[in-house]
């Protein structure tokens, strides 16, 4: 009861010096806005970077370097590792390539032929997986220039030279769906192993009695020069590059990158925190000495309210109370500073970036941090600075003028 | 080697009986102050003070006036106590004030002071963020005291009626004691004490105001103890003068006030 007569008194004397609460207000915003941006900044780069290294494939791709022979046993034992998410191997790429023809466009596309299955990382997006030996999904670039869509159907072709004889054949294929841009950047299939190992059989002189393309039986059992393998994460990544060396596989990766992000996130953090240190210092400080004065300037009315009755108790709760206010007020005007620069820096590097990527990022937890940080630290000040309230003796300000 | 030299003896011209019951009851009462390298006592050998009376303090500032209010105030804590008794309502035993400074009650003090003391700052004192109403109000609403007409009833007495929800910062020096007044006398306090409260005034209004103020406290049947550096304001409205002599060392280093009464 007694508290809210406090509260009372309190916010009415907030109000009654909206001048000087709006400067107080002012002075918190001053300080803690321009730090919400810097964190936005700082969260929304290194966290910008560090989701597309995690979310772009590309940086969880493991590939071999020269070729080699690798089994379906060896190949089999490398997909069941726990660390790799998608393993399928590849045929040599001189025999992975399609002539490819639409009737929509007159041009004859010579496209690679890239061996896929489920869960190819690069076909996430893809609502059409390519499925047997009469399917494919073109790379965007592919498709744009034959002029197709999902569900058209194209003329694939190939030739070799068997017993001195140039020989052509055709199959048809049905685009089952276009893969993004990012995927593959020049003229691709995507294609099930079965058509990749088709095209190198027939290639090689073999027999494709699936498609009716005659030849010679194969006789060795298959090897594979190469594959395409994925990490399950970019943090994998090194660890099973390390595993595939010791196989005496060479391989490149984008560990290189993958780490130069982590470790300007290190230093990004160590930089921000140091800033963020020295802000939340001074801030403190500010606050604090201006609740401070603020109570010395007030020591003659807090001393009326001592002289009326009012307890020691009730005394410190005066200046908390205004503290809170100017808490509120100051971190909702910082978090308004806040969202006007970051869509000004947002828009003005909007050309730059991908879409929905940010420059400028905060979570709503972290508007929520700011928050409790502000209202606790200004709390605290004004409770010290209402322990010196309270200890004003009743006499000490009724003289002076 | 101590020379004194007096400046004031007097003694109160109208006495009035001491049969009402002693409000105040103060033995050897003393309190140390230094600011400035000059050391002040206040020696208070004898004081009684009974209910209804009327006690004016007169003396130059730095005399003790403010020291001796704070003290029957119970915001001034008095280095030494014989004995300090206070029995606010005529019935019931006296309140043994030195035993609460003693033991640090506070708290305890504050509570006689706020039901049953009024006090008129020399400068209002007024909550600039509060209107005229609500300062008045004030001491009512430590207290838990219901709104009724005694606000308006004592404004009309003191003539600032109108002013009631203004806030008063729109008042004139003048008013705005006339409403310090309002607001010592608005929770029916046994005592009102008043320092100086028409200084900053003009000595035409000064005189206005005092005799409007003592006018109420007296239909009101309540202890008045004012200080104030001039006599003339208020010789005629019958106050009894307390007598005090202060003694000053010839280097200025000390300073000593004794009130009796």
């Amino acid at each position: 009861m007694r508290v809210f007569k406090t509260l009372k008194l309190a916010t009415r004397d907030y109000k009654h010096e909206w001048q000087m609460s709006g400067c107080f207000v002012l002075a918190l915003a001053a300080v803690l806005g321009p730090m919400l941006v810097l964190f936005g900044l700082k969260f929304g780069i290194v966290g910008g970077m560090l989701d597309q290294l995690i979310e772009d494939p590309a940086n969880r791709e493991i590939r071999p370097v020269g070729s080699g022979r690798y089994d379906r046993a060896w190949l089999g034992a490398l997909r069941q590792r726990e660390d790799v998410t998608f393993l399928v191997p590849r045929t040599r790429s001189i025999a992975a390539t399609v002539q490819l023809k639409s009737e929509s466009s007159s041009r004859i596309l010579n496209a690679e032929v890239i061996p896929s299955d489920k869960g190819d990382p690069l076909l996430r997006s893809v609502e059409a997986m390519p499925d047997g030996l009469r399917s494919v999904v073109l790379s965007q670039s592919a498709a744009s220039k034959l002029a197709v869509k999902p569900g058209d159907r194209i003329d694939g072709s190939l030739v070799r030279q068997f017993r001195g004889k140039r020989e052509r054949v055709h199959l048809e294929l049905n685009v089952a769906a276009i893969a993004p841009a990012a995927a593959f950047n020049r003229d691709g299939a995507f294609a099930d192993l079965l058509l990749v190992e088709a095209l190198e059989d027939f290639r090689d002189g073999h027999a494709v009695p699936a498609l009716d393309w005659s030849g010679d039986e194969s006789t060795q059992d298959r090897t594979y020069p190469s594959f395409r393998l994925y990490a399950r994460s970019i943090y994998d990544v090194a660890e099973l590059k390390e595993a595939l060396t010791r196989a005496g596989v060479d391989s490149r990766t984008k560990v290189g990158d993958i780490e130069l992000v982590m470790k300007m996130d290190r230093n990004l953090s160590t930089i921000y925190w140091a800033i963020a240190i020295i802000g939340l210092v001074g801030f403190s400080l500010s606050l604090g000495a201006s609740l401070w004065a603020n109570v010395d300037r007030k020591r003659k009315e807090l001393s009326v309210l001592r002289l009326v009755g009012f307890r020691t108790g009730d005394i410190v709760w005066f200046p908390m109370i205004q503290a809170f206010y100017t808490a509120i007020l100051g971190w909702a005007l910082a978090v308004g500073i806040y969202q006007g620069a970051a869509l000004a820096i947002n828009d003005m590097l909007s050309t730059q970036l991908a879409d929905g990527q940010q420059v400028c990022v905060l979570l709503t937890e972290h508007y929520v941090a700011a928050l409790v940080v502000t209202v606790v630290s200004a709390v605290l000040a004004a409770a010290l600075a209402g322990m010196r309230s309270a200890r004003i003796a009743p006499a000490e300000g009724l003289r002076e003028i | 080697m101590t020379n004194f030299q007096h400046t004031s003896i007097d003694n109160a011209p109208s006495k009035p009986s001491r049969d009402k019951g002693i409000i105040y009851h103060l033995r050897n009462v003393a309190l140390d102050r230094e600011s400035e390298g000059v050391s002040f006592r206040l020696n208070v050998p004898s004081l009684q003070i009974a209910q209804g009376e009327k006690i004016a303090l007169i003396g130059e500032s730095g005399c003790g006036k403010s020291t001796l209010l704070d003290i029957l105030a119970f915001i001034g804590e008095p280095s030494q106590i014989g004995a300090f008794r206070f029995r606010p309502e005529n019935t019931g035993e006296p309140i043994d004030v030195a035993s609460m400074w003693d033991k640090r009650k506070l708290n305890q003090l504050g509570e006689l002071r706020k039901r049953h003391i009024g006090y008129v700052m020399q400068t209002g004192g007024l909550l600039p963020y509060l209107t005229v109403r609500d300062n008045m109000n004030l001491s009512r609403h430590v207290l838990g005291m219901r709104d009724d007409t005694a606000i308006e009833q004592l404004a009309r007495e003191l003539g600032i009626a109108r002013h009631l929800d203004k806030l008063p910062e729109t008042l004139s020096t003048g008013e705005r004691q006339r409403v310090a007044i309002g607001r010592a006398l608005a929770h029916q306090p046994s005592i009102v004490i008043a320092d100086e409260p028409t200084a900053s005034v003009d000595p035409f209004a000064a005189e206005k105001i005092m005799s409007l103020f003592i006018g109420l406290a007296e239909d009101r049947n309540i202890t008045v103890i004012v200080a104030s550096h001039a006599w003339r304001h208020i010789k005629r409205l019958g106050l009894r003068r307390l007598a005090h002599h202060t003694q000053r060392s010839k280097d200025g280093r000390t300073t000593e006030t004794v009130v009796n009464g």
